[in-house]
């Protein structure tokens, strides 16, 4: 357990005037399973880009099978190092198979031709090996993500790597599909592979890592064995420097008039007999494991998935939601998962992301007023407490978090009456998530809807009114607060059907 | 210690410069040609009749790379607009002949350019064909009615309907052709400037404010850069599409009008031939990027005198024209690699 496979000493790193690594040390051991924490900019992401030959650092040394490095030149030679890198992004190539993902551009082959059967044969023990049964010749596109990553990772374990960097692996997953991840972990663990797991679900690095490196601002501020005297609490405070809590986040409100009623929603292959509503003032949690139609059933509410069969009633009247901007002048907002397929806008600039649904409103005449533009932005950067040097920059200059946030200012600035968030903390670090959750309560209270969407069980849980629970593109139940557990919900999630929850919920 | 900090400022303001350079490279492309020009053979290029000829002669290209722009940001591109300069060219010369109003020939040609604009961009909105499909189908559809009706030859201005070159009346045409042949300013001692070089200006600045400005140039931008998350964010983008190839149409038949009053004929075979591609050469030089969401207007004004100014020089040193095409094709990935160097990202493609 004890011997020191990568030893990384005293790593400077900065771009432009930013600092942001400063002398930080991080010792991998081998068999072992250590978890990179700390919050959206802290880093981490740097940190790992120079492990992996991605960034050469500006002061420091890498040790590594006995030598020491002053950088590792590219990825190509981190490869050779035995080091693989799990990207967040999955670079597999949908249209081919497994084997032919897994054989790209290392090819086997007979004469000129290529030997398909020996590729099939050797995919098959590397998936062995990773502990998943899967046929090789399984088209990529057809695989749901957690087996993505899975044939991801089978592909850096092709080229003997003896390190694997795991960039947030579960972020999309379902607790099913972590559950899948985490065994093919420890089984390579068990194989004498090192693993760094960056994750911001804490609960996950208590239940899978051993070791730990918690990274604050740049500089590393702990790290160490995982044992009984470190709990998420621990690690929670180290990573934001301060003490975190969650009591009293939940307010008991009253409810308003009914806002929104969906009833017998449905559209093939992607959900059915949707039946729900939303008071004014009310948070309500959809959740299940990834692909229960719950993104799907939101998007066709706000009119970006039609035709459908059914009915969507806003405010008593009865409304085709055919396009998303019939919605948003309905008064809904959208926070959609994955934003950055469906949230930020990469090429335009802070400012022009934040005010993407509201710019019509910030006109004088024809053009664009920078002084309402400005006021818009102002006011948002200060109610979310965004870190915005200037919104000029590009978003992509922000970190995960703030990204959200300006997403979360789209949606605000309609002054909304209903706002549906899909996965709201993605990608978010304990810090802002805070932030997120204290945010949606204070609009709550202040008479605004929620539809909160999200696989995290706790999440609905510490926010939510009501909670439906889906499986499969079905409500299986609907839960009141006072009843809902996280073992309930899991129970129903996976398809467990419990008649006494049905009966309530039916009632 | 003193020496190594020394070293990290001068690294600061290199990144800096070079991310100003990269955002600002046609300008640049430019300046470089523009000083090279000098150089070699300043006493003819500088002189004001050059120059001004230089800006006459891209004022045509410059106003349909305007339209082009608006494609490439929305992440197409038009091969049709040469085809397309030749069809609404041809139907205004048509209806100013048969009319002899300029206004109803100019509303004629604009209005045939926004249909054109509004059947390309509904085939690729709404029935999600690939733009380089369906305007590769109109270039060659445009082209084909245009020599079918002129049956391959040319129609020149001020000729009455049914009549032949001999029956041309001079006076008319040239109410149709002083649209471009006029210049303001015109003194004794001053050329003044040809007219065509204040439409592509003016134009310019509507463009500039159209894009930089409106709710509806933001959401042009968003919907190249990010289609899902504009429709999420409620942008209408097949009409924002739609519009996109509409405005590009006006762009190509406002620069149809000018071309046509200039040369005072149109040719079913040959007008606009090699519009296409010096368009879209001069908006790729202009920093846009092909994927789409990125582009400016300066970039494109810019990027069409780069052009402009590469053809002057190799005229004025003699360079034998057959080799100009080489020069200007080197200009386009030579800019491209420039501002990838400059601005430090590497695209996929």
């Amino acid at each position: 357990m004890s011997d020191i496979v990568v030893s990384m000493k005293g790593i400077d790193k900065s771009f432009s005037e930013n600092k942001v690594l400063h002398g930080v040390e991080l010792n991998l051991y081998k068999g072992s399973i250590h978890a990179l924490l700390g919050e959206n900019g802290a880093g981490k992401s740097t940190l790992m880009n120079i492990l992996g030959g991605v960034l050469p650092p500006d002061e420091g040394t890498i040790e590594i099978g006995g030598k020491t490095l002053k950088k590792i030149a590219d990825t190509i030679a981190a490869k050779k190092l035995g080091i693989g890198f799990v990207h967040q992004e999955l670079t597999l190539l949908n249209d081919l198979t497994i084997f032919e993902n897994l054989f790209i551009g290392d090819e086997i082959k007979k004469g000129p031709l290529l030997d398909k059967k020996t590729m099939i044969e050797k995919s098959k023990e590397i998936l062995d090996r990773v502990g998943v049964d899967l046929d090789p010749k399984t088209p990529v596109r057809e695989l749901n993500t957690s087996y993505k990553q899975v044939v991801e990772i089978a592909r850096i374990l092709m080229h003997d790597a003896k390190i694997i960097i795991m960039d947030e692996p579960t972020a999309s997953l379902t607790d099913v599909e972590i559950a899948n991840v985490f065994k093919m972990m420890s089984s390579l663990r068990d194989q004498g592979i090192s693993i760094v797991f960056i994750s911001h679900k804490l609960g996950e690095v208590m239940q899978i890592c051993d070791r730990y490196t918690v990274l604050r601002n740049g500089y590393m501020v702990a790290t160490g064995l995982i044992d009984d005297t470190i709990n998420e609490h621990v690690i929670a405070t180290h990573m934001v420097g301060r003490e975190l809590s969650y009591d009293g986040l939940y307010v008991k409100r009253e409810t308003g008039d009914m806002l929104l009623e969906v009833k017998g929603l449905e559209r093939e292959r992607e959900f059915k007999n949707a039946d729900f509503s939303i008071k004014k003032g009310e948070i309500v949690g959809f959740t299940g494991l990834l692909g229960d139609g719950r993104n799907e059933l939101f998007e066709s509410v706000v009119g970006a998935n039609s035709p459908y069969k059914g009915e969507i009633i806003l405010r008593g009247q009865k409304v085709k939601m055919n396009s998303r901007n019939k919605s948003l002048k309905g008064g809904v907002s959208y926070v959609p998962r994955n934003r950055k397929e469906n949230g930020i806008v990469k090429d335009l600039n802070i400012a022009t992301n934040m005010t993407l649904s509201v710019v019509e409103k910030l006109k004088n005449l024809l053009l664009i007023s920078r002084r309402k533009e400005r006021g818009f932005t102002d006011k948002y950067i200060k109610e979310l407490s965004m870190s915005v040097h200037n919104v000029k920059n590009p978003i992509t200059s922000l970190s995960g978090g703030n990204q959200q946030k300006a997403v979360l200012a789209k949606a605000l600035g309609t002054n909304p009456d209903l706002i549906i968030m899909d996965n709201p903390t993605q990608g978010v670090d304990v810090g802002a998530k805070l932030e997120i959750y204290s945010l949606i309560m204070q609009l709550a209270q202040q008479g605004v809807s929620f539809f909160v969407l999200s696989s995290e069980a706790p999440e609905v849980l510490m926010l939510c009114d009501r909670i439906f629970v889906m499986f499969e593109g079905e409500i299986r139940a609907e839960l009141d607060r006072s009843e809902a557990t996280e073992q309930k919900i899991m129970f129903l999630a996976t398809g467990g059907v419990d008649e006494s929850v049905k009966t309530a919920a039916t009632a | 210690m003193l020496d190594h900090a020394l070293t990290k400022v001068r690294n600061i303001r290199g990144k800096d410069i070079m991310r100003f350079l990269g955002n600002n490279a046609a300008l640049f492309a430019f300046l470089l040609l523009f000083i090279m020009a000098i150089i070699l053979r300043g006493e003819i290029f500088l002189q004001p009749v050059n120059i001004l000829n230089i800006m006459r002669h891209n004022a045509i290209i410059g106003i349909i790379a305007l339209g082009m722009t608006l494609v490439i940001v929305l992440g197409g591109v038009s091969l049709s607009v040469g085809a397309q300069l030749a069809l609404v060219g041809w139907i205004s010369i048509e209806v100013f002949n048969a009319t002899r109003n300029i206004f109803l020939a100019m509303l004629a040609c604009v209005a045939a350019g926004i249909i054109t604009g509004l059947l390309e961009g509904v085939l690729v909105a709404k029935f999600k064909v690939p733009s380089f499909i369906v305007t590769l189908g109109t270039m060659t559809i445009f082209r084909s009615i245009v020599l079918y009706g002129l049956t391959g030859g040319g129609l020149m201005v001020g000729i009455p309907p049914g009549g032949v070159g001999a029956d041309r009346d001079v006076e008319v045409a040239r109410i149709y052709q002083n649209i471009s042949n006029v210049n303001l300013f015109q003194t004794d001692d001053f050329i003044g400037i040809p007219l065509p070089i204040i439409y592509w200006i003016a134009l310019c600045v509507l463009m500039y404010l159209f894009t930089s400005h409106t709710a509806t140039g933001r959401h042009i931008f968003a919907t190249g850069s990010n289609e899902k998350a504009a429709k999420l964010s409620g942008i209408k983008v097949d009409k924002i599409r739609i519009l996109g190839f509409a405005i590009c149409g006006a762009m190509v038949a406002l620069g149809a009008v000018v071309e046509t009053a200039r040369v005072g004929a149109i040719s079913s075979a040959a007008t606009g031939v090699e519009h296409n591609l010096d368009a879209i050469a001069a908006v790729v030089i202009g920093g846009a990027s092909m994927a789409g969401g990125k582009g400016r207007i300066s970039g494109t004004f810019f990027g069409v005198l780069t052009l402009g100014v590469m053809t002057n020089l190799l005229a004025i040193m003699g360079v034998d024209p057959f080799l100009h095409g080489a020069a200007r094709g080197l200009i386009v990935i030579g800019a491209v690699l420039l501002q990838r160097r400059l601005d430090g990202t590497k695209e996929a493609t």
